[in-house]
């Protein structure tokens, strides 16, 4: 097609894209308008006074054609012209980047290897390409995975990098060429971009410096048949006998819909499970929810995998790994109840035997009496509800029963609200008769931290009362914190068969953004009651549950005695409410897996024991190698984001890595927390390492540059020459002599002259 | 004596007296919204011996409805105000985690109580057993808890145990006469005040046995003058004590 319209227009869309559009005639263009009007009056005249036989509409007709030729002929005496600004020959650079990415070794269709497109048109003896680009500009290379470096000859690529990152390699390829007259960067990769950065903030610089990108995918834009174990998504700390459920997305290309394929979760030592999961449509990602058991303490890297099916193209795409920190500590629940109430007993009961629990209560018994159990010592709340956040942060999750606004002094309610949005923590709110609006918590600080919305306080003689049945919804089945510990495929029956429950209070909306696990189906009808929904707010998690006796699930007549629901449901839960809760001061790396040499950065968000972010700090992160030595790296403040301190790190061998970090402000502790590397080669490149085509398109536009294949890089030399970019002279191309403008006026002659001979006017 | 099955007295019209106390419900509605309370005195109804529809029976209602408006001043209790009887036999038992059983040394269960009290206990319901007297009512009450659980221990509660500290702090287990016996303070020579517990198999307190000793009469008849203050104090501590802690452990 782009061929034809050379043809006819003489030169390549891009070239009339680039250029602007002028008459090259040295007579104004209100003279030739004036020619052009005279000649189309005449030849009007000519055909109104020369009737002969012929009738109005003829003489239009031919008039408007003769006209048509003649406006033509006036518009190539005009000499049209394309005003083009084409770079100076070797007076402008041009950076190629080589993508040296592993993803480059792998094979197409036909067997070839992506990287041989480098040797095909980079190789100077025989590319015409090369020759074609050596001959307009001075030419520099560079080759790129997770950096770009200068190089001087495809000899050097190695095509073993562990990253892909576009950005990186067009920021490095930039700098390097700032002080030279740019024509533009080629960009020759299959775009499986695997770096972190936002793509934006290397094309803005490109877009200001006026540097255009032009890109060449390589590859296959889709691999078939492959199966892809694309994301795995667990908490990375949880409590010791929870169980752990983890997401896994799969994705195939290539195989049947439907068909069944292992999942294999296993850690150093064991398989965990194994579970089935039938793939989805090409493309399209199925998550497969998988819980697991990790009973003993510790850090361990889990690996998920599923196994080479026939014919796959590339099998190390199929697995990969996490950390888990199983942690064997008692997580420490404040729980406050306003009244002595069945609640207390039943729940206390069932966690009783859980050993990562401490379920501290205090309990009104009477006005400004109350009953501590479980507390560590007797200080602890020997005044009653924390006065001060140190002493209320010192909890992971707060637990509020059937105790109404007024007992909180301002200050009090403000601090359970900052309890979750600053501190982390969870806090559950449970139904009963000091709670919620009945309990005139609306309007309080904590009421925008319930994920359900407050209504008017019910009132009347007994105020509201219902019974309910409850069942999960579509999200509730498959949430851990109401699993039941049943199979899941009889987790719909166990729920059916718990007894109903009942409520005083009457909620049945949620917060936007909320999400309800639990609904209650009123005996007596009406609207749907909810009775377990919970958000996120700020750093925590806010929990409703708003039924007051869940207790009946242990006691009620028809729950026989073996039935362990009511004991599974408040221990997940309650492990559910601390899952996540963060300690002062939280460590990460960027990456949990990396290559031997790479460098990983180590981050840390150092609160004091306020959860106030703390910029001040010594912060160091002692990292302990597979070999036993421990190396102290200094992290420093980031500047960018309060309590946020960086580093990098780079392990020179193969194993695991525990890396603790410490914080101190003035000598003193603010606290430590662990993370764990794991250095190995890596299969990172392998995965979504099908050719990008959309993302290298928008590198193209964005920058002003342009998209090629390898069957169509063939015309990139003559498109730099034109993209106007670096040190450029202005060009006029001819327009009148365009093949397109002779065909239009042989066609109109030839047009009358048939008219004439339909009409037999000849 | 021959076994006879308890019976409830004819009830009274109370919505005609001007009481501050809450509204009364009729039992099938009490069943019907049983939770609307947080906390129901439950007394149990069980088969045995004796007068006005059996032992169960005995100082019904009043001692309940008496314990109720004290305790509910001692102890931020949001109870139902009014007595709340459930046989041993009846599954709605199992909505009320507390029961209340005295002269015990009248119970003769029939086996459908003997297993709605086993499985009301094992469910995790808190039995305070009271008022039973002597060596022959002992082996009474032990003959019929045996069918219950006829290998469980009984043993004593010592002073040291967390239901003395739940709510007051008491140092001394002291007899409690009934109020026929406030002067000589007894109701059998050589009985003296036993505080004895049955514990489940992961050594949580399932029952409460106050032996020799009849708390009830002391909470039934605290307004009375002729009964010593002291008495009734104690009774009342005992009570709030026991409720506390079951409603706790």
């Amino acid at each position: 097609m782009e061929n034809l319209f050379e043809l006819l227009f003489k030169y390549r869309p891009l070239v009339f894209e680039q250029a602007d559009f002028a008459f090259a005639a040295p007579i104004s263009f209100r003279t030739w308008l004036g020619i052009a009007g005279l000649i189309a009056a005449s030849a009007v005249a000519t055909y109104t006074i020369a009737r002969g036989k012929s009738t109005v509409t003829d003489r239009g007709v031919m008039a408007g054609l003769r006209v048509a030729l003649l406006a033509t002929l006036v518009f190539c005496l005009m000499q049209p012209a394309l005003s083009l600004s084409t770079v100076v020959p070797q007076q402008n650079f041009v950076g190629v980047l080589m993508d040296d990415s592993r993803s480059m070794q792998l094979e197409g269709d036909d067997g070839t290897v992506r990287s041989s497109f480098y040797s095909e048109a980079f190789t100077p003896e025989e590319s015409p390409l090369l020759q074609a680009l050596s001959e307009r500009f001075a030419l520099r290379f560079f080759r790129f995975s997770d950096v770009a470096r200068r190089v001087d000859g495809l000899e050097e690529m190695t095509f073993n990098g562990t990253h892909t990152n576009l950005a990186n390699a067009l920021d490095a390829a930039r700098a390097e060429l700032s002080g030279v007259p740019l024509s533009g960067l080629v960009m020759v990769t299959d775009g499986a971009d695997t770096g972190e950065r936002p793509l934006t903030e290397a094309i803005v610089p490109l877009q200001a410096a006026g540097v255009p990108v032009f890109t060449v995918g390589l590859g296959e834009e889709s691999l078939e048949p492959d199966i892809e174990l694309g994301r795995v998504e667990l908490p990375r700390r949880v409590l010791q006998g929870s169980t752990l459920m983890v997401d896994v997305v799969v994705t195939q290309n290539g195989f049947r819909p439907g068909t069944a394929v292992p999942i294999i979760i296993e850690d150093d030592t064991r398989i965990l499970t194994e579970e089935t999961v039938e793939l989805g449509a090409d493309g399209e990602p199925v998550v497969a929810r998988i819980g697991i058991e990790l009973p003993e303490a510790g850090a361990r890297r889990v690996r998920f995998s599923i196994p080479s099916q026939a014919g796959e193209r590339v099998d190390r795409n199929n697995a990969r790994n996490a950390w888990v920190d199983v942690v064997g500590e008692r997580e420490k629940i404040l729980y406050f109840e306003g009244e002595p109430r069945w609640e207390v007993k039943f729940m206390r009961r069932a966690v009783s035997g859980d050993e990562n629990l401490q379920l501290v209560l205090l309990q009104r018994t009477a006005e400004s009496k109350f009953l501590r159990l479980e507390v560590s010592d007797s200080t602890e709340l020997e005044f009653g509800f924390p006065t001060t956040r140190e002493e209320l942060y010192r909890y992971r999750a707060l637990v509020i029963g059937s105790v109404e606004a007024s007992f909180f002094t301002h200050d009090q309610l403000q601090m359970i609200a900052d309890f979750v949005s600053e501190r982390g923590g969870g806090l559950l709110f449970l139904g009963g008769l000091s709670a919620f609006a009945e309990g005139g918590w609306a309007g309080t600080p904590v009421e925008e931290v319930m994920p359900v919305i407050l209504g008017e306080p019910s009132r009347g003689e007994f105020g509201y009362f219902s019974e309910i049945e409850v069942m999960p919804t579509p999200a509730g089945y498959a949430h851990p914190a109401v699993q039941l510990d049943a199979e899941p495929l009889e987790l719909q029956e166990r729920w059916e068969a718990l007894p109903p429950l009942t409520v005083v209070n009457p909620l049945t909306e949620v917060r936007p953004g909320a999400t309800v696990l639990l609904n209650g189906d009123r005996t007596e009808g009406g609207p749907r009651q909810v009775v377990l929904a919970y958000q996120r707010y700020g750093r925590g998690v806010s929990i409703a549950l708003t039924a007051q006796d869940t207790w009946l699930w242990q006691m009620h007549a028809d729950v026989p005695l073996e039935d362990q629901s009511h004991e599974s449901f408040w221990k997940q839960m309650l492990r559910w409410l601390v899952d996540g809760v963060p300690d002062p001061v939280v460590a990460s790396s960027a990456e949990e897996e990396v290559e031997p040499g790479e460098t990983v950065a180590l981050t840390a968000s150092v609160r004091d024991s306020t959860f106030i972010d703390v910029n001040d700090a010594t912060v160091l992160a002692r990292v302990t190698g597979p070999s036993g030595l421990t190396e102290e790296i200094p992290l420093e403040w980031t500047v960018e984001e309060d309590g946020a301190y960086a580093g990098s790190y780079r392990p020179t061998q193969q194993g695991d890595y525990e890396v603790e970090i410490v914080a101190m402000r003035q000598g003193a502790p603010l606290g430590s927390a662990i993370t764990y590397l794991h250095s190995a080669p890596s299969d990172r490149e392998f995965f979504g390492a099908a050719r990008r085509t959309q993302l290298l398109q928008r590198i193209a536009e964005d920058t002003g540059g342009q998209y090629y294949t390898p069957e169509t890089v063939s015309r990139l030399p003559e498109d730099i020459t034109i993209s106007g970019a670096g040190v450029t002279l202005t060009e006029e191309l001819d327009l009148w002599d365009m093949p397109a403008l002779f065909l239009l006026m042989l066609l109109l002659m030839g047009a009358e002259w048939g008219y004439r001979r339909i009409r037999g006017l000849v | 004596m021959t076994q006879q099955a308890p019976q409830l007295s004819p009830q009274a019209d109370r919505s005609i007296f001007s009481d501050p106390r809450g509204p009364y419900l009729p039992p099938d509605e009490l069943r019907r919204t049983a939770g609307r309370f947080p906390f129901y005195w439950t007394r149990a109804m069980y088969s045995g011996n004796g007068w006005r529809g059996g032992s169960w029976a005995v100082d019904f209602p009043k001692s309940d409805q008496q314990f109720l408006i004290v305790i509910k001043r001692l102890v931020r209790l949001n109870a139902y105000d009014w007595e709340n009887p459930v046989g041993l036999w009846d599954p709605d038992l199992r909505r009320f985690p507390l029961i209340y059983m005295l002269e015990v040394g009248g119970m003769n269960l029939t086996e459908v109580e003997v297993e709605g009290l086993r499985s009301y206990m094992e469910a995790g319901g808190f039995v305070i057993v009271d008022d039973f007297w002597g060596p022959r009512e002992w082996d009474i009450f032990m003959y019929n808890i045996r069918r219950v659980f006829p290998g469980k221990a009984i043993v004593d509660i010592d002073l040291d145990h967390p239901i003395y500290s739940a709510y007051y702090n008491i140092e001394e287990v002291v007899q409690v006469p009934a109020v026929n016996n406030v002067y000589q303070r007894t109701e059998c020579y050589g009985c003296f005040p036993q505080v004895k517990g049955m514990y489940d198999d992961d050594g949580r307190l399932m029952m409460m046995i106050n032996f020799n000793t009849d708390l009830g009469d002391a909470w039934e008849w605290a307004e009375d003058p002729r009964y010593p203050l002291d008495l009734s104090t104690y009774a009342y501590q005992m009570g709030a004590n026991m409720i506390v802690y079951a409603m706790t452990h």
